[in-house]
C-alpha cells in the first residue's frame, strides 16, 4: 500500500501532523520538522506545503544495514520497527537517502522512530491516520500501482497543474510515497538521489563475493604456505646435500 | 636518574585523562548519546566511529599482514615484527569493542547481531568478523601466555592450529578491513565524490595494509626508546619496501578511479574538501612515497621514522574525511570534548596495557634486545618528527578554515526556494471532509456548553481556507487540551469573534448574549 500525496492540494492545516500525533501517542508540540516525536510533519517551502513521512521504499536502505533486523518490510509494504531488537548503532539514520529517522538522543534506552505507516491500523483494514484526516485528499492512501496510475492520470489531464515528474517512482528504486508537484522537486528540499538502482544493492553487489573472497582467498593463502614451505624444504635438503657433498669431497681429497 | 624522575609526569598524565574520562564516560550513561556528544540527527556518526572504530581497526591490521608475512609467506626474518604487531591487533580490537560499548545507543544489547542475524547488512559481516577475529588474535596472542604460565599441552593444541589460525585471521581482516569501506557505499549523496567510489571497500583494504607496516615500524622505533628493544635495519628495510609497493598501488589506484569517474575535478576546485584530499593523498601518501624511494637502502632510520609517521597520519586523515569531514552536514558538527576525552581514555589504556604485557609475556624476542644506553643514538627523541607533524595539522586546519565549505558550494548550485500559488480545490461536500463538530469542555461557571462547527464557519467565509484559523491561532490538538480555561477560549475565539468580523466573544463589552455561542442546559 502506498501514499499519493499531491502538493498542490495540501493547504497546510497540519491535520496529518495532529493525527499522526494522536494515534501514535506522540507528545505534542515540535512540528516544524520531522523528529523523534514527529513523524509526519507540514515542510514550507516558499507557499508549497509539503507533507513528510517515511517513504517506505519498495526496497527500504533502513532494512538492508539494519545489523539485527530490527527494522523490517511488511507485506502491507509498511516499513516498521521493533525496538527490542535494536542495539542503536544509528546506521539506519546514516544510511536512509531521505533522512527519515530520527533518534533519541538523551535516552539512556534509546529507540529509533520513524513513520510506520500506522501499521497496527492497516492491520485492521483501515487506512494510516494521516490520509483519513487530511481534509483536502492531497494525502491519499491505496495500492502502489493503483496510486501510479492516478498520478498519471492527473498530470495528463491538467496540463500545467503539474511538473511531468513523480516524485517516489524510481528515486531510490521506487518508494511508496508518490509526491506531485507543481515546480521542480529540488526547489522543495527533496533530495536529488539515485534512480538507477535501489540503494541495498549498493552494498549487497560487494557482500555477495564473500563466499568467493573466503573460498579463493582461503586456498589461496593454503596454496601460498604450501609452495613457500616446499621451497624452503628443498633449499634445506639442497643446502644439506651441498654440506655433505663438501665433506665427501673433502674426505676424498685427504 | 633522569628516567625515574620523568616516570612520575607520565603516570600524573595518564591519571588525569583516566579521571576525566571516567567523568565523560558517567555523562555518557546517565545523560544518553545526546548529553556526551555533540551528535544528533543529521550527523549521527562522529568522532567515535570515525577515529576508534575506523582509525582503530585500521591501525591493527599489522597482526594481521606480519602473521600472513610470517607464517604463509614463511619469511621468518619478520618474526621478531610478529609478536609486537600482535599484541597491538589485540588490544586495538579489544578497544575497540570498548568504543563500542559507548557508541552505541543500548550497550547491553551489543550481543545482538550474533543471534539476530541479517546478512544483507554490512554492519552484520563487520561485527560478526570483529568477533571472531579478536577471539581468532586471542588464541594468535595465547602462546605467550601458556609460555609463561608453563602450560604444554595447550601450547602444543594451538601450535598444531597455528596456520589454519593465521589463515582465518587474514581472512577476516581481508573481509572487516574492506567492510568498513563499503559501510559508506550506501551513501552516495552524502559522502563527497573525491570518496565516495564503487572500490571504496578496496582502498579500505589496501590503505589500511600500508598503514599496518607504516604503524610496524613506528612502533618498532618507540619500543626502542621504551623498551630497549629494536628491530634489525635489515626488517625495517623490508617493512618499508613493502609500504612503498603498496602505498604505489593505493595512490595510482585513487587517481585512476576519480578519473575514470571524472570527479579529478573536485580535488582541483578549491574547498575544504579539496584541501583535505591534499593533505591526506599528497602529505600523508605521496610524499613519504617519493621520500622512501629516492633514499633507497641508505635510508636513516630517523627519517624511516618520520616517513612511516606521515603514512600513518595521512592514513588517521583518509579516515576521518570519509567518515566525517567528507560528509554531508559535517558543518553542523564538531566532536564535544567527552567525545575526545573518551577516545583517549582507550588510547591510553592500550598503551599502559601494552608496556604491562612488554613486562609479562616474551613479546620482544631475546636476540633483540640491546642493553640500554646502547639503543638507537643515545638519547634520540624524534622531536622533530613529531613537531613538523603536528605543525602540518594545524597548518591544515587553518587552510580548511579558509576554503569554503561544502554547504557553502552546494547552496551556490541550489535552486531558489519555489514560489508558487497553490491550486487548492474547493473543500467539496464538508460534511464528507470536515471534522465532527467539537464539544468545547465546559469550565465550572459555564453558562452552557458550546460546541464548535466546522461546518458553519466555512459556509459563513467567502473563500474556504483552514489557514484562516489554523496553525496560527488554534493548533490542531487546541481543542484537546483539557488545561485551556475559559478565559483563553474567550480571547482565542475573540480572535474573529471581537464584535467586528463576527459576533463577540466577550458578552458584556457589546451586549452580545452568551446563548450565541452556549447552548442553555
Amino acid at each position: 500500500m502506498a501514499f499519493l500525496i499531491d502538493l498542490t492540494k495540501c493547504i497546510g492545516c497540519e491535520a496529518c501532523t495532529l493525527a499522526c500525533k494522536q494515534e501514535n501517542g506522540l507528545p505534542p508540540g515540535a512540528t516544524d520538522k520531522l523528529s523523534a516525536v514527529t513523524w509526519t510533519v507540514i515542510e514550507r517551502h516558499g507557499g508549497v506545503n509539503v507533507k513528510r513521512q517515511c517513504n517506505h521504499c519498495v526496497d527500504p536502505t533502513c532494512v538492508s544495514v539494519c545489523p539485527v533486523a530490527a527494522l523490517q518490510k511488511t507485506s502491507l509494504e509498511a516499513v516498521i520497527y521493533d525496538e527490542s531488537r535494536c542495539i542503536g548503532c544509528r546506521y539506519c539514520i546514516m544510511a536512509c537517502p531521505f533522512s527519515i529517522p530520527k533518534y533519541e538522543w538523551f535516552s539512556t534506552e534509546p529507540r529509533v522512530r520513524k513513520c510506520i505507516h500506522c501499521f497496527p491500523r492497516l492491520e485492521r483494514g483501515e487506512q494510516p491516520a494521516c490520509t483519513a484526516a487530511c481534509p483536502t485528499g492531497a494525502a491519499k492512501y491505496g495500492k502502489r500501482e493503483e496510486l501510479i496510475e492516478e498520478a498519471k492520470k492527473r498530470i495528463a489531464e491538467n496540463p500545467g497543474r503539474y511538473i511531468d515528474h513523480i516524485y517516489g517512482l524510481t528515486e531510490a528504486g521506487g518508494t511508496c510515497a508518490l509526491y506531485l508537484s507543481a515546480v521542480p522537486f529540488a526547489q522543495l528540499g527533496f533530495p536529488t538521489i539515485r534512480t538507477d538502482t535501489t540503494y541495498p544493492h549498493l552494498t549487497w553487489n560487494v557482500l555477495r563475493q564473500l563466499p568467493s573472497v573466503v573460498s579463493v582467498g582461503g586456498v589461496g593463502l593454503a596454496g601460498l604456505w604450501w609452495i613457500t614451505h616446499r621451497r624452503m624444504e628443498l633449499a634445506e635438503e639442497r643446502a644439506q646435500q651441498a654440506a655433505e657433498k663438501a665433506e665427501n669431497e673433502k674426505e676424498e681429497s685427504k | 636518574m633522569k628516567r625515574l624522575a620523568q616516570i612520575p609526569r607520565w603516570w600524573a598524565l595518564t591519571a588525569l585523562i583516566l579521571l576525566v574520562g571516567a567523568y565523560a564516560m558517567w555523562i555518557r550513561f546517565t545523560g544518553g548519546l545526546g548529553a556526551a556528544s555533540n551528535l544528533h540527527d543529521g550527523f549521527p556518526w562522529g568522532f567515535w566511529v570515525g577515529i576508534d572504530v575506523l582509525v582503530g581497526v585500521g591501525l591493527a591490521a599489522g597482526g594481521f599482514t606480519i602473521a600472513a608475512t610470517v607464517y604463509v609467506l614463511n619469511l621468518k626474518k619478520y618474526e621478531p615484527v610478529s609478536r609486537p604487531s600482535l599484541l597491538t591487533a589485540f588490544l586495538g580490537y579489544l578497544l575497540v569493542s570498548a568504543a563500542l560499548v559507548v557508541d552505541i545507543g543500548r550497550p547491553l544489547r551489543l550481543y545482538h547481531p550474533l543471534i539476530m542475524w541479517n546478512p544483507h547488512s554490512v554492519m552484520f559481516e563487520v561485527a560478526w568478523c570483529v568477533t571472531l577475529y579478536t577471539t581468532v588474535l586471542a588464541l594468535e596472542f595465547s602462546p605467550l601466555v601458556f609460555e609463561k604460565l608453563g602450560w604444554h599441552w595447550p601450547l602444543r593444541a594451538i601450535r598444531a592450529i597455528y596456520l589454519p589460525l593465521v589463515i582465518a585471521g587474514v581472512l577476516l581482516s581481508t573481509l572487516h578491513q574492506s567492510s568498513l569501506g563499503t559501510l559508506f557505499l550506501i551513501v552516495p549523496e552524502k559522502l563527497h565524490g573525491l570518496w565516495y567510489s564503487p572500490v571504496l571497500p578496496a582502498f579500505f583494504f589496501v590503505s589500511a595494509i600500508a598503514a599496518g607496516l607504516s604503524m610496524s615500524i613506528v612502533e618498532s622505533f618507540i619500543s626502542s626508546r621504551v623498551f630497549s628493544r629494536r628491530l634489525e635495519h635489515d626488517v625495517l628495510l623490508g617493512l618499508a619496501r613493502a609500504t612503498v609497493v603498496i602505498l604505489g598501488i593505493y595512490v595510482t589506484w585513487r587517481f585512476a578511479d576519480l578519473a575514470t569517474r571524472g570527479a579529478l575535478h573536485l580535488a582541483f576546485t578549491f574547498s575544504q574538501q579539496s584541501v583535505l584530499f591534499w593533505a591526506e593523498i599528497g602529505f600523508g601518501a605521496l610524499l613519504p612515497l617519493l621520500l622512501m624511494l629516492l633514499s633507497g637502502d641508505k635510508i636513516r632510520e630517523r627519517n624511516l621514522f618520520f616517513y612511516a609517521l606521515l603514512v600513518v597520519a595521512g592514513f588517521v586523515l583518509n579516515r576521518v574525511n570519509v567518515s566525517m569531514t567528507g560528509m554531508r552536514n559535517i558543518e553542523t558538527y564538531f566532536p564535544k570534548w567527552t567525545e575526545v576525552a573518551i577516545t583517549l581514555v582507550f588510547v591510553t589504556l592500550g598503551v599502559v596495557l601494552f608496556g604491562l604485557a612488554v613486562r609479562q609475556f616474551d613479546v620482544f624476542a631475546k636476540s633483540e634486545y640491546v642493553e640500554p644506553g646502547t639503543t638507537t643514538r643515545n638519547g634520540w627523541f624524534p622531536k622533530g618528527s613529531l613537531i613538523a607533524v603536528a605543525g602540518f595539522f594545524v597548518a591544515l586546519v587553518l587552510l580548511v578554515r579558509a576554503a569554503p565549505s561544502r554547504a557553502e558550494l552546494e547552496a551556490r548550485l541550489k535552486p531558489a526556494p519555489a514560489q508558487l500559488a497553490m491550486h487548492v480545490e474547493p473543500l467539496g461536500d464538508p460534511n464528507e471532509n470536515l471534522p465532527q463538530d467539537l464539544t468545547i469542555p465546559s469550565g465550572g461557571n459555564s453558562p452552557g456548553k458550546v460546541v464548535f462547527s466546522h461546518a458553519n464557519h466555512i459556509a459563513m467565509q467567502e473563500k474556504v481556507s483552514c489557514m484562516e484559523c489554523h496553525e496560527r491561532t488554534f493548533g490542531m490538538g487546541f481543542a484537546h487540551s483539557p488545561r485551556l480555561k475559559g478565559e483563553q477560549w474567550h480571547r482565542a475565539c475573540g480572535t474573529c469573534h471581537d464584535g467586528k468580523k463576527a459576533s463577540s466573544s466577550v458578552s458584556d463589552e457589546t451586549g452580545e448574549s452568551c446563548s450565541t455561542c452556549h447552548q442553555s442546559q
